[in-house]
């Protein structure tokens, strides 16, 4: 199937013309440079592309694909950072290089921030509603935007290219999250939209700066390798959420590097340990089982989720969540 | 009284003048009041070059009469206005009660003078925004009901915008929560940016929804209605009264109370009661230091498990999905 994929090469611009791209390549329609319709045959549904300020810009894509497509943001100089929201929970398969994003039980995370030097891969489901913001944003503008909140070393040290990448995945946060969702029934011809669209961005862009001045700051160069590599191990993690721990050194020597480069690398990626990581994602899945209404008591989704002793893995979700499983539990 | 002659405008070269006049100064986009007075955050931010909003938060320690005389006519002011205590806009001989408990939000063409009185002990909480005309007419125009938008806020006998309407529960809570943000720095900017944006797409879209223009409702019913909401938020850690006591608390028939809350508000009693509980209870879980289970007792929801359906339905995730990706 992956022969038959429409291969197709882009990069984004703060400015509307980026999208010329996808008119020359794929047929597509551009209206008032800002909406944007696939050929029938290619994908149902439209994008739209909005200048919210200077500095900032919003792509908002709201399409059915009903053939293969990878899509690929390559390599570019420009002056800008993306980040990336992917409100299709479960399906859209995200490649990033050779690192392939797949869906399923597993959770998947839905949020990623990375620098226009950064190549992205894109394989959006066929038949599907792909659902997907980016904010495109000016590198100078973001790092005035960082410069109060943290001490001027720290912010020159993440800001220096020959220094650090910025680049992180997630999942995507609580608020962002309840903002994207009060977007998602909204038709584009909708009244006010545009301004709806303007406010998401603007209001994206804080929560994003607010979040990630709280992160510890990890100042590391990464090279494309390093980010496959990484997101390899943490893909393994989310396609084997009902296995034990793989333990660090098994990870690290799947991402072929030392225990402490790897966890270093990790850390500054994933924003948690790898250990961590594991459990969390873990835990956020015992969640969806339990409120699931598939299981008949938390013993089943103990056993469902690789723990031999239920009593113990009551014990790790009242640690994290502070209740009992067996107090939120939809029975089926 | 201390009288203030002012204008506004989209350009931010009125701030001077009304500093002067609060016995203030300019400094940088504040407008600093000193202590006697009425201080607080008087704070001016360019949205685009066609938008421009001014933040207010201050206590007022004096009576205040803030006479408007524009001097640019090219524009349209939407005042967000949560004032608490007391406070009154006299238009053309007429007073009408401003503020979270009154007409909490007013439009105005440049066109139109105005007097608006604040007394000693209010506190005010207000977001202006000025936009040019133009600009507003291209934000409707593409609409196809513009012409009902327009009807709406134009007032043929004095041949001029004006309107005074109540703010929807959502831009209350976007108000809430630009409130909360820190302030200062090109950040808060572009919050304020973004919930500007927001309060401007939100009224067009009451603008087309809501049934009635609200001047026209006796006012009476009006303030009964107000009253009731307030009533409400008041007591929202309570179970939901019920539309009997409601009701005769507002001097209506269940079937008016329900009818006129629904045709005033946008939404209806129960539905607003339980939005409000929600958001109350997000801004509770975000401080990060009680447990849903805590929560939900504390709203008085059914349970753990009621709460958190209705916290999906409404935000899209679970409370505790909500908490630990926060």
């Amino acid at each position: 199937m992956s022969e038959e994929r429409i291969e197709f090469l882009y990069h984004y611009t703060l400015s509307p013309e980026w999208q010329q791209q996808v008119a020359d390549k794929l047929g597509a329609v551009i209206t008032d440079q800002k909406i944007m319709v696939m050929p029938d045959s290619i994908a149902t549904g439209s994008s739209i592309f909005l200048e919210v300020l200077p500095g900032l810009s919003v792509f908002l894509l709201d399409m059915t694909f009903h053939v293969p497509v990878a899509i690929t943001r390559i390599a570019t100089d420009q002056n800008y950072y993306m980040a990336y929201f992917d409100l299709g929970d479960e399906v859209t398969t995200h490649l990033l290089h050779d690192t392939e994003h797949r869906a399923g039980y597993q959770s998947k995370l839905g949020m990623g921030f990375m620098d226009a030097s950064i190549r992205g891969i894109i394989i959006p489901p066929v038949e599907e509603r792909s659902y997907s913001l980016r904010l495109i944003i000016d590198k100078d503008f973001l790092k005035c935007l960082f410069a109060p909140n943290r001490e001027e070393e720290i912010t020159s040290g993440l800001f220096d290219e020959s220094k650090n990448t910025l680049f992180f995945y997630s999942h995507i946060d609580s608020r962002s999250k309840v903002l994207l969702n009060s977007l998602e029934n909204l038709s584009f011809t909708s009244t006010s939209f545009e301004l709806k669209l303007k406010s998401t961005a603007l209001r994206l862009l804080a929560y994003l700066v607010d979040r990630a001045t709280r992160f510890q700051p990890i100042i590391n160069k990464l090279s494309q390798q390093d980010i496959d590599q990484v997101l390899k191990t943490s893909q393994y993690m989310l396609d084997n959420l009902l296995s034990d721990f793989p333990g660090l050194h098994q990870l690290s020597a799947m991402a072929d590097m030392s225990v402490s480069k790897y966890k270093v690398l990790f850390k500054k990626i994933l924003k948690q340990t790898p250990n961590r990581f594991f459990l969390n994602e873990k835990m956020l899945l015992a969640q969806t089982l339990l409120l699931s209404g598939n299981f008949n008591n938390v013993n089943d989704v103990a056993y469902e989720l690789g723990y031999n002793q239920p009593g113990y893995f009551s014990g790790l979700y009242k640690k994290n969540y502070g209740i009992l499983p067996g107090e939120i539990m939809v029975k089926s | 009284m201390r009288e203030v002659i002012h204008q506004y405008g989209v350009e931010s070269d009125w701030m001077e003048s009304m500093a002067v006049q609060l016995d203030g100064y300019v400094q940088g986009s504040y407008i600093k009041v000193p202590e006697g007075g009425s201080p607080g955050t008087r704070y001016v931010c360019a949205i685009s070059n066609q938008i421009t909003a001014f933040l207010v938060d201050v206590v007022y320690h004096e009576d205040v009469v803030y006479r408007l005389r524009n001097t640019q006519h090219d524009f349209i002011s939407l005042f967000f206005n949560l004032t608490e205590g007391n406070a009154t806009h006299i238009l053309n001989g007429v007073s009408r009660s401003i503020g979270r408990w009154g007409y909490n939000l007013s439009v105005f063409d440049s066109n139109l003078d105005g007097d608006y009185l604040v007394k000693s002990g209010c506190t005010t909480y207000m977001i202006a925004i000025f936009i040019k005309k133009n600009a507003l007419k291209e934000y409707i125009s593409d609409i196809p009901k513009y012409n009902q938008i327009l009807e709406s806020v134009f007032e043929p006998e004095l041949n001029t915008i004006v309107r005074f309407d109540r703010m929807s529960n959502q831009a209350w809570w976007l108000m809430d929560e630009l409130r909360r943000f820190p302030p200062g720095g090109p950040l808060y900017d572009v919050f304020i940016q973004g919930t500007v944006y927001g309060l401007i797409s939100d009224y067009l879209d009451q603008l087309l929804v809501q049934e009635i223009i609200l001047e026209k409702v006796v006012q009476e019913d009006v303030s009964n209605i107000i009253s009731s909401q307030s009533y409400l938020v008041e007591h929202i850690k309570d179970h939901f009264p019920g539309i009997p006591a409601l009701a005769s608390k507002a001097c209506m028939s269940e079937t008016k109370y329900k009818k006129i809350f629904k045709k005033i508000t946008g939404d209806s009693a129960n539905s607003f009661f339980l939005t409000n509980k929600l958001s109350f209870a997000k801004e509770l879980l975000e401080k990060g230091n009680h447990t849903v289970a805590e929560i939900a007792d504390e709203f008085n929801f059914f349970d753990a498990s009621h709460l958190i359906e209705q916290f999906r339905n409404s935000y899209g995730v679970s409370p505790k999905e909500y908490l630990i990706k926060l």
